[in-house]
């Protein structure tokens, strides 16, 4: 620049009268507009040369760097028939860094011989930057003013997979300048997509730096996706560039090195969900049916789609878990993703296609996908609406063209699990009681055989008694001849005295044929008297019964009444009971 | 003054209860423990279900602790509660799928020796519907016999005599067969022979000392028998028909 920007600059004044003007007086002056100046603002120098002809070029900026000049400003009065010349030539300047930057005198020929000007310092304070820009680029800027490389970054640090974009950029001053990659940094540990930019080519607009206007170009965009976590770094990349380059100027060739960058890559957090698929970024998931009502073999397409802005192409079809008679094949994937300026974005969709074989109603399970929303920092589950699939038994035309498949297939075993547990009554007893062996169970054998045992006396004794007919008659006797009495004393009551005899000689024959265990043909008087007479005391037993039975069948045969009836029932009850005493003793 | 004695009532009936656990307080448990195994809380309703195990004790509630503990990954102990579901309900089919599931995760694969069974339909059978069915049914047994023996008493029909005989032969022989049974199973329930490996390895010597040739080595799970036990060692036998002996407290009696 310092080439260009000192130009060997003849002064010549046109007019004459150069012996005339030798009678003026010559100066020779620099100036500033003014002397402190933020970084980034502009300062003009001027210097200016009066009634004088001669060369001069720009004086030692000290640092500072020139925007824009020089700027040539002749100027010519004639005041009286005098003429009086000048040349102002003038800079715009500007300093990066703050300081104190002193304008060295600036030197001129003229005639034999030279004039300078007085050194200027100028002030430069830190001030606002023009545009907090790029620091990269700030920096560039630092290693050569004119012409610089850069590579930066989006971002300075990240989750591993988190994308981020590397920009390498061309800043020049010159007017004409052919630059062609030398070379270009290999990045490992990175998924890398390129961002397709075209043929390289200038910015439309100029970009300000510290003051300092550039054409800028882009050479290259790339976006990067760390596969490993720790510090990734970019090599600088070499330009080589062709400057000053004109129809009589083959030009310079020169090496543009730019900066190198690194990257910091945090691990994903721990903890992350089985689902998890790897993707970080943003992730939206949508799961549709084109039809839920389908025949059997007809085919069912189901689409997952991803969209978001996050490494799509890494994104594997997810597992569709169907049940079974669902044939499933492999997902066509269909990606529209876009690799530009902000990164990957777009969508990656895959199709299912499913081919129910059987009828009925299915539900396609809910698919879970995780991804690392780098948003909050966390791990997002996004999850789908169950479909539910009602296959028609079809009428075969949908399988028509489809050869006739067996219409049974073994029930498969797609996976084994241990049975649900036991619901409702368990049926839950108290620990340690068995009924076997316990006091219940003994009582409850025995109780049977007790039972058995007293029933088969009771009936033993019932039937000794059964086939003892004597011995019953003998013991029934008393009852029987009582039930007669108790006739007898009712006819006397009712003075009927046919039926008191009759029922007072039925108690005594009854009675003792009974207690004799005579039948009714034996139990004749004789007979009885004669058994009468075997007891002991049987004389007088015998004597009173045969004095009873005669006075009765007096009275029922004869009308011959001895004795009243009231004396004849005492006797005859008083005989039965005599006699029943003596049989139980 | 008011509220502590409150509280002390508090206390003395949850003493009260926490000690005695009646049928429906169980009950209530068991629905509790199982809503939260559906919901997948296996540890809190293996918890309640123990709870319940203190007092009460049924071949479905140590098929569900078997379950949870299944679930919880420990395949031994979900074994011998498996093992004594079995124990309680011979050949109940849920119990044998799962305990067979379960047996599949045990490093030791013993082969067993051939035995003649008639499967678990048999073992069903036999088992009854719970421990005390044929208690239950020597009862019946019984009864009916000195019923039929009763009613020989009274019935002179010819028919009716035979039909009562034979009734009489029937419950006799059902008496006899169903305390029979009864008898084994309360054999079985009482056995103490077989128990299930719980420590992770075990080795299994020659002698009942440390110095004894490891003869072979066990894993967690694996079900042996206990023929006897000496100087705290117990000599085991497995299914093959191997031989060994292993310390005391390395194993768990079903």
């Amino acid at each position: 620049m310092r080439t260009t920007a000192t130009i060997g600059l003849l002064l010549v004044l046109t007019f004459g009268g150069i012996s005339r003007l030798s009678a003026q007086e010559i100066t020779f002056q620099a100036s500033v507009d003014r002397n402190t100046i933020a970084v980034g603002e502009h300062v003009k120098l001027s210097i200016t040369l009066t009634n004088a002809r001669g060369s001069f070029g720009a004086p030692d900026l000290g640092g500072m760097m020139v925007v824009q000049g020089p700027f040539d400003l002749p100027n010519m009065v004639i005041i009286n028939g005098q003429m009086r010349g000048s040349l102002t030539r003038t800079w715009l300047l500007t300093a990066t860094r703050p300081g104190r930057y002193t304008i060295g005198p600036a030197q001129a020929k003229v005639g034999g011989g030279t004039i300078q000007t007085e050194p200027i310092v100028v002030e430069v304070t830190k001030g606002n930057a023009t545009r907090p820009g790029d620091p990269q680029a700030a920096l560039g800027q630092q290693r050569d003013p004119n012409l610089f490389t850069t590579i930066s970054l989006s971002r300075n640090k990240g989750y591993v997979g988190e994308q981020v974009i590397a920009t390498y950029m061309l800043y020049s001053r010159y007017a004409n300048l052919q630059s062609v990659p030398k070379e270009m940094p290999k990045i490992s540990n990175a998924w890398v997509e390129e961002v397709d930019l075209g043929e390289p080519r200038w910015e439309d607009k100029l970009e300000t730096i510290n003051g300092v206007q550039y054409r800028v170009a882009v050479l290259r965009k790339q976006v990067l996706f760390p596969q490993r976590s720790g510090t990734l770094r970019i090599e600088p990349f070499v330009q080589t560039c062709v400057i000053d380059r004109s129809f009589f100027n083959p030009g310079r060739n020169v090496e543009v090195r730019s900066n190198a960058v690194e990257y910091t890559v945090l691990d994903l957090p721990p903890g992350a969900p089985t689902d998890f698929n790897g993707a970080v970024g943003e992730l939206e998931m949508t799961v549709t049916a084109a039809r839920t009502q389908v025949e059997v073999d007809g085919s069912v397409d189901i689409s997952v789609r991803f969209t978001g802005r996050t490494n799509l192409k890494l994104l594997e079809a997810p597992v569709l878990e169907l049940p079974g008679d669902l044939e499933v094949y492999d997902p066509k994937v269909v990606d529209r993703i876009s690799v530009n300026a902000g990164g990957m974005g777009g969508s990656r969709e895959f199709q299912y296609l499913i081919i129910p074989r059987h009828d009925g109603t299915f539900e396609l399970p809910a698919i879970q996908v995780s991804y690392f929303d780098t948003k909050t920092g966390t791990y997002r589950t996004l999850s789908s609406e169950p479909i539910t699939l009602e296959v028609a038994p079809g009428d075969g035309s949908a399988s028509a063209p489809v050869p006739q498949r067996a219409l049974q297939s073994d029930v498969q075993l797609l996976g084994t699990d241990i049975r649900h547990i036991r619901t409702g009554d368990l049926q839950l007893r108290e620990q340690g009681k068995e009924l076997f062996g316990s006091w219940a169970w003994t009582a409850g054998m025995a109780a049977p055989a007790l039972g058995y045992v007293l029933l088969l006396g009771w009936h033993r004794r019932r039937t000794k008694a059964a086939q003892d007919v004597v011995g019953t008659r003998r013991k029934q006797a008393d009852k029987v001849a009582q039930r007669h009495l108790a006739l007898a004393r009712q006819a006397l009551d009712r003075n009927e005295r046919d039926t008191f005899y009759n029922a007072l000689s039925r108690a005594l024959n009854g009675y003792l044929g009974d207690k004799f265990g005579l039948g009714p043909a034996e139990s004749t008087r004789e007979n009885i008297q004669e058994r009468l007479s075997g007891l002991p005391d049987g004389t007088a037993l015998a004597q009173r019964y045969s004095a009873l039975i005669t006075a009765c069948d007096l009275a029922r045969f004869a009308p011959i009444e001895d004795t009243p009836r009231g004396t004849l029932y005492q006797q005859a009850a008083a005989l039965i009971g005599t006699i029943e005493q003596h049989f139980r003793a | 003054m008011r509220p502590t004695t409150l509280l002390l009532l508090c206390l003395l009936f949850v003493a009260n209860t926490a000690h005695a656990l009646d049928k429906a307080q169980a009950d209530r448990l068991v629905i509790e423990a199982d809503s939260a195994y559906a919901a997948g809380e296996h540890a809190h309703a293996l918890a309640l279900y123990d709870s319940v195990n203190t007092a009460f004790t049924s071949s479905g509630l140590l098929y569900n602790m078997g379950n949870c503990h299944y679930r919880m990954g420990d395949v031994a102990q979900a074994i011998l509660h498996y093992e004594r579901a079995l124990r309680l309900a011979p050949g109940d089919v849920d119990v044998l799928a799962n305990l067979e599931l379960a047996r599949q995760q045990v490093k030791d694969r013993v082969a067993s020796m051939p035995t003649f069974t008639l499967g678990s339909w048999w073992a069903r059978f036999l088992g009854g519907s719970d421990p005390d069915h044929w208690a239950r049914r020597s009862l019946w047994a019984c009864a009916l016999l000195f019923l039929s023996l009763s009613g020989l008493l009274f019935v002179h029909h010819r028919t009716g005599r035979r039909v009562l005989l034979t009734l009489v032969a029937l419950t006799f022989t059902g008496t006899l067969v169903s305390t029979a049974l009864a008898y084994t199973r309360q054999r079985d329930l009482a056995r103490q022979d077989e128990a299930i490996i719980m420590t992770p390895r075990v080795d299994v010597r020659s002698t009942p000392d440390a110095k004894g040739v490891v003869l072979f080595i066990l894993h967690k799970g694996t079900k042996v028998t206990v023929l006897q036990e000496v100087n705290g060692w117990q000599e085991i036998e497995l299914a093959n028909g191997a031989v060994g002996w292993t310390p005391v407290g390395t194993s768990t009696v079903i």
